[in-house]
This record gives C-alpha cells, sequence and structure tokens, in this order.
C-alpha cells in the first residue's frame, strides 16, 4: 500500500506536477507525510473529544439531577412518592403520582390528536396535492415549527380557553383537553414535515407496482406508502413527542397548575415540567421539596429516554418485519 | 448654517457639563465595592432604578440585580450568594410557610398596597375579611352567598412561596388556609399571569400588587375602603406590606451606602413615587 503511494507520488513528481516534490525534493515529502498525519490524527481526536463531550454532558445532566433527586427518600418513601396523589409540601405530603399521571397523559392525548391529522396533512403533501400547492405548504409548515411556544400558550389562554368555556358553558376549562389542543397544534407541523419527507423519499417504483397490481389510490397510500415511510413516520412522532413531553411554557399557560389528580379533561390540574416551573423559584434550597423537584426533573428525562429507546426498538423490529 | 453652528455650541456646552458634572461626582464618592442585589420580582423595578441612579454618584460601586421568588432573597444573602436579598415580608421574623431567617436583618425600602380583584362581570363591590378568608379557603363557592349573581366563584391563586401570597393571606384573610385542589381553582406564576387570568376569565377572583390594577380589571373594596394610595396612608386600607432588603446582619460598606441611599427622601419621594410604590415617609405617623 505505501509502496504504491510513493511510487505513485514519483510519478506526480516525474510528470512535473507543481507541488512541494520536485522543488524540496524527498526530506520534505516525508515532512508533508508527517504534517497530514498530525492533521488526521488531531482531527481524529477533535471528533472523538465532541463525542465525548456530548455524552459526558449528557451524563453528568443525568448523574446531577440523579443525585440531588434521591435525596427525597431520605424523608420520603418512594411508595408514597410514586403511588400516592396528594402533593402538599407545605404539610410534609410529597404524592407525584399525579404529576407522573398528567405528563403520560397529557403526551397520550397530544398524539392521539396531532399524528392522525399529521399523517393526512404528510399524505395530502406527498401524494395528493398538485406540485405548486405542496411547495407552497411546506414552508408554511417549517415557519409553523419555528413559532416559539410561549406564543402558542398565549393563544391558547387568551383564545382557546374562552372558546371552551363558551362550548362547554364551565366556569374553568384550564385542564388537559386545554394543554392538549395547544400542544397538538404545537407538535403539528413537525411530525407532518417529517412524515411527508419520508412518504416522499419511498420509491417511485413501489407505488408504479402497487397500481400495476391494480390496488387503488386509497390502497397504496395506506398499504404500501404509508407502511415503507413507517420508519421516517416514527422519528416524527419521536420529535414531536419529546417536544410535547418537555413542553413547559405552552403547558403551564393552559393547565391550571392545580396540584389535584386529572379525572376530568377540564379539571385544572398540573404535569411535571409545569409544576417544577411553578415552584422552583419559590423553594429553600436544602429541603424535601426541592429535592421532589429534581426527583421529578431526573423522571422526566427517564421518561423521554424510555420513550426514545422503547421506540427505537419498535423502529427495528418495523424494518425486520 | 448659523442654525448648524448654533446647535453644535449648545451640544459641546451640554457635553462639557456633562463631564463636569461625571468628574465631580467621581471626586465626590470614594466608594468602592460590588453589590449583588437578588429576590423578589416586584422589587426589581424600583432597585434597577435606583442602581442606575446610585450608580451614577458612585461609579466605582459595581450593582448586579437580578430576581427571582421573595424567598430566593434571604436565602441567597445567607448562602453568601447576594449581599441584599429583596423580599416582600420581614424574613427576619415567621410568616406562614416559611421559618424566619436567623441573623438577617429587615431594612425596609417600599410600602406595597395589595388588592383583592375580581373579573368585571361580578356584580359585588365590597368584601369583609372574613367573606375574604371563606373564599379564599373554598368554604364560600357561590356569588349570591356574598350578594352578587347566581355563579360559581372561580379563584385564581399565586403559587406557594409568592411573596404577594404571603402578604395577601397575612393582611386580607387573616391568615387563614388558602384551599389547594377543586373544579374552579387555579394558580399562576406570576403578577402578570394572574391579571390576565382574572381578567379574562368571567367569575374570578384573585389578587394582585396596585400597581397591576389597570384597564378592565376591578379592585374590591375590603370593609367598604377602597384600595387607593391615599387610604393606605391614611390607615383606612389595611391590605399592604412592606417590601425589605435583608442583609446578613447590619450592613456595612457600599451595601450600606445603597440602602440609605433608597431609603432617602430624593430617591423616595421621586423615582420610587414615579414606579407607583408608597414612600417609607408616608407611613410614619
Amino acid at each position: 500500500m505505501s509502496e504504491s503511494t510513493s511510487a505513485s507520488n514519483r510519478t506526480l513528481a516525474v510528470s512535473g506536477q507543481p507541488g512541494n516534490g520536485i522543488r524540496i525534493g524527498n526530506g520534505r515529502m516525508l515532512d508533508r507525510k508527517n504534517r497530514l498525519r498530525i492533521y488526521n490524527r488531531s482531527f481524529r481526536i477533535v471528533c472523538v473529544a465532541s463525542a465525548v463531550f456530548v455524552c459526558l454532558i449528557l451524563l453528568s445532566i443525568l448523574f446531577f439531577m440523579f443525585r440531588t433527586g434521591i435525596l427525597t427518600f431520605r424523608s420520603v418513601p418512594a411508595s408514597t412518592f410514586f403511588f400516592s396523589t396528594n402533593w402538599d409540601p407545605e404539610n410534609e405530603s410529597y404524592g407525584a403520582f399525579l404529576f407522573i399521571f398528567g405528563t403520560v397523559a397529557l403526551t397520550a392525548l397530544t398524539l392521539a390528536i396531532s399524528v392522525p391529522i399529521s399523517l393526512f396533512v404528510a399524505v395530502f403533501l406527498s401524494e395528493a396535492a398538485p406540485r405548486w400547492l405542496s411547495n407552497a405548504l411546506r414552508p408554511v409548515l417549517d415557519l409553523l415549527v419555528g413559532i416559539p411556544s410561549v406564543v402558542y400558550g398565549f393563544l391558547g389562554l387568551t383564545i382557546l380557553i374562552p372558546l371552551l368555556r363558551d362550548i362547554t358553558g364551565r366556569q374553568l376549562t384550564d385542564g388537559l383537553l386545554a394543554a392538549a389542543i395547544v400542544l397538538s397544534i404545537m407538535v403539528l407541523p413537525t411530525i407532518s414535515r417529517i412524515s411527508d419527507d419520508a412518504i416522499s423519499a419511498v420509491p417511485a417504483k413501489f407505488k408504479d407496482a402497487s397500481y400495476a397490481l391494480g390496488a387503488t389510490r386509497f390502497q397504496t397510500v395506506f398499504r404500501v406508502m404509508l407502511p415503507s415511510a413507517r420508519s421516517g413516520i416514527l422519528y416524527g412522532i419521536i420529535l414531536g413527542m419529546a417536544r410535547a413531553i418537555g413542553e413547559t411554557m405552552a403547558v403551564v399557560m393552559v393547565v391550571g397548575n392545580t396540584p389535584q389528580l386529572a379525572d376530568s379533561l377540564f379539571k385544572p390540574t398540573s404535569v411535571l415540567t409545569s409544576n417544577i416551573v411553578m415552584q422552583i423559584p419559590n423553594v429553600p434550597f436544602d429541603s424535601t421539596w426541592n429535592y421532589a423537584l429534581y426527583l421529578m426533573g431526573f423522571l422526566l428525562l427517564v421518561i423521554s429516554l424510555l420513550m426514545i429507546v422503547v421506540i427505537r426498538v419498535l423502529q427495528k423490529k418495523g424494518v425486520k418485519a | 448654517m448659523k442654525k448648524w453652528i448654533k446647535s453644535l455650541g449648545i451640544v459641546t456646552m451640554a457635553v462639557a457639563f456633562a463631564a463636569a458634572g461625571v468628574s465631580e461626582a467621581g471626586a465626590a464618592s470614594s466608594l468602592s465595592g460590588k453589590i449583588v442585589v437578588n429576590g423578589s420580582s416586584a422589587l426589581l423595578p424600583l432597585t434597577l432604578q435606583a442602581a442606575s441612579e446610585f450608580k451614577k454618584l458612585n461609579p466605582k460601586v459595581k450593582i448586579s440585580a437580578s430576581a427571582a421568588g421573595s424567598v430566593t432573597g434571604p436565602q441567597s444573602v445567607r448562602k453568601g450568594i447576594a449581599d441584599i436579598g429583596a423580599c416582600d415580608w420581614d424574613a427576619s421574623t415567621d410568616v406562614p410557610g416559611f421559618k424566619k431567617f436567623e441573623g438577617q436583618v429587615a431594612n425596609p425600602v417600599a410600602v406595597i398596597p395589595f388588592a383583592a380583584v375580581v373579573n368585571k362581570n361580578v356584580k359585588v363591590e365590597s368584601l369583609t375579611n372574613k367573606q375574604l378568608a371563606d373564599i379564599f379557603s373554598g368554604k364560600i363557592t357561590n356569588w349570591k352567598d356574598v350578594g352578587g349573581s347566581d355563579a360559581d366563584i372561580v379563584v385564581v391563586n399565586r403559587a406557594f412561596g409568592s411573596g404577594t401570597r404571603v402578604n395577601f393571606q397575612m393582611k386580607a384573610l387573616n391568615g387563614t388556609e388558602f384551599m389547594s385542589k377543586g373544579d374552579n381553582y387555579k394558580e399562576v406564576k406570576s403578577s402578570g399571569d394572574m391579571k390576565t387570568a382574572v381578567d379574562t376569565t368571567p367569575n374570578a377572583i384573585g389578587y394582585l400588587d396596585l400597581v397591576y390594577v389597570t384597564g378592565s380589571i376591578k379592585a374590591l373594596k375590603i370593609n367598604d375602603v377602597a384600595p387607593t394610595e391615599e387610604n393606605v396612608i391614611n390607615g383606612k386600607y389595611k391590605v399592604w406590606g412592606y417590601g425589605y432588603y435583608m442583609t446578613k446582619g447590619e450592613p456595612t460598606g457600599a451595601t450600606k451606602a445603597f440602602i440609605e441611599y433608597v431609603q432617602s427622601a430624593k430617591f423616595q419621594n421621586g423615582s420610587l413615587k414615579k414606579l407607583k410604590f408608597i414612600p417609607l415617609s408616608a407611613m410614619k405617623k
């Protein structure tokens, strides 16, 4: 290998290519080799270091949240923290189940609303819409992704909640449904744009084959296009879900922030993120309350990590099948 | 052309005067140091205004001010992160929900009035302390029980730890515990959110710093006394509190000078009044 390289270098030098070889001779050739080796090595080190750095950040966040959060269990039994619904830190009751339930229920509800709509939008964009229309709509969706969440929250507070109040006739409509609608609107452009890209990337021969076999357009879309684009669509859903779980500002404005279990869609309740942001500025530093909030942050991390892992596994299975 | 020269002359003179002023101030003050202020967001506008004026007089003093919740103030002072902890209550004594901070001195800097507020559709004009306490603790749940129309009361509350909440609980509700659950109960995280929530929710009741009461929101009379600056000063309206600068022991050096500046008649009757706080001197009888 090295022989052939030096051979080709010599050929280059002989054939009069401009380069260090001719003017400076063989000694400098080695220099150049060394220099290249150093460049390559250092580039490699920089890349590895960057990767390690990212992993370190993730690990240290996990470690720090865990180390502080675990102190909760010095004064609160784990069964109380995870299964009691009585959150009343002023009187030493630290039952976080209602927040965990709230987060899971809110995310599920959000996905239940947003995923079907997003899929229809994506199918429309990639299969049904005329080219000029989808070319006009795609940038619009991209813009929607970039709108700050506080704007969605504010609109939810000032438009959606009075609207829900008029429809239901209730006094207070803050709760899971209001939050889920706001979040659905937020994640809709993310999921539909990525699904749209995934469906558009399915090879045209799949579609042609399906039509050639006599399938209708509906059958083609739902039996061929969507299953082939499954991994891309799942990826879009992961991103949407991650945004829904971690979203704080929009949720805190419409969820009601009352520590009680949401047994109805309109009951003011609280989720992990909204409770942390409501209470963290006002708790004493070294208190069980503070530790409990850290533990809730840690849970939030674990929940989103778990969901990502689960979906990765599903995705692999999907590819195999 | 003449105009140009004239205005140029004025500018030059202004610059010269300003420069003279600065150098004079610099010469007058030998004070130096660094002051860190943390704590109540209600007092932040006051602190920032005072800091910018104080820095002009004492260019060698550096002041950095930030805000989170009230309780962060005395906590930061205890941990040594801040020299001054702004707090909406006297943190050197016990208040509902918070133990006293040992060894800290409360330096009053302003008077803050609070008001019970309702949505404009509520017909009630005045409530007694007892009625307010019953509403906020969840005993009275319908407006008709306090002389209004037949509608459920929506209670909007600040989150635990809010200075406004502590003051309102002590001064307006006679220390009664707040309710914490229910279909018509919600919590908000700031005065601005409180205002929006009460303003947009029919039949809602909440409470605010008086400076936030503007526009279509309605402030209730308490025991038939309207929440006005005048009634606070003449002692008829009881729902107000001092804003405090907490320090570790008696303040010294630059910190002391800064607190004295904030308490000075010049600042109290000038900028502080403009920011709609009530000067300390107005309350002294």
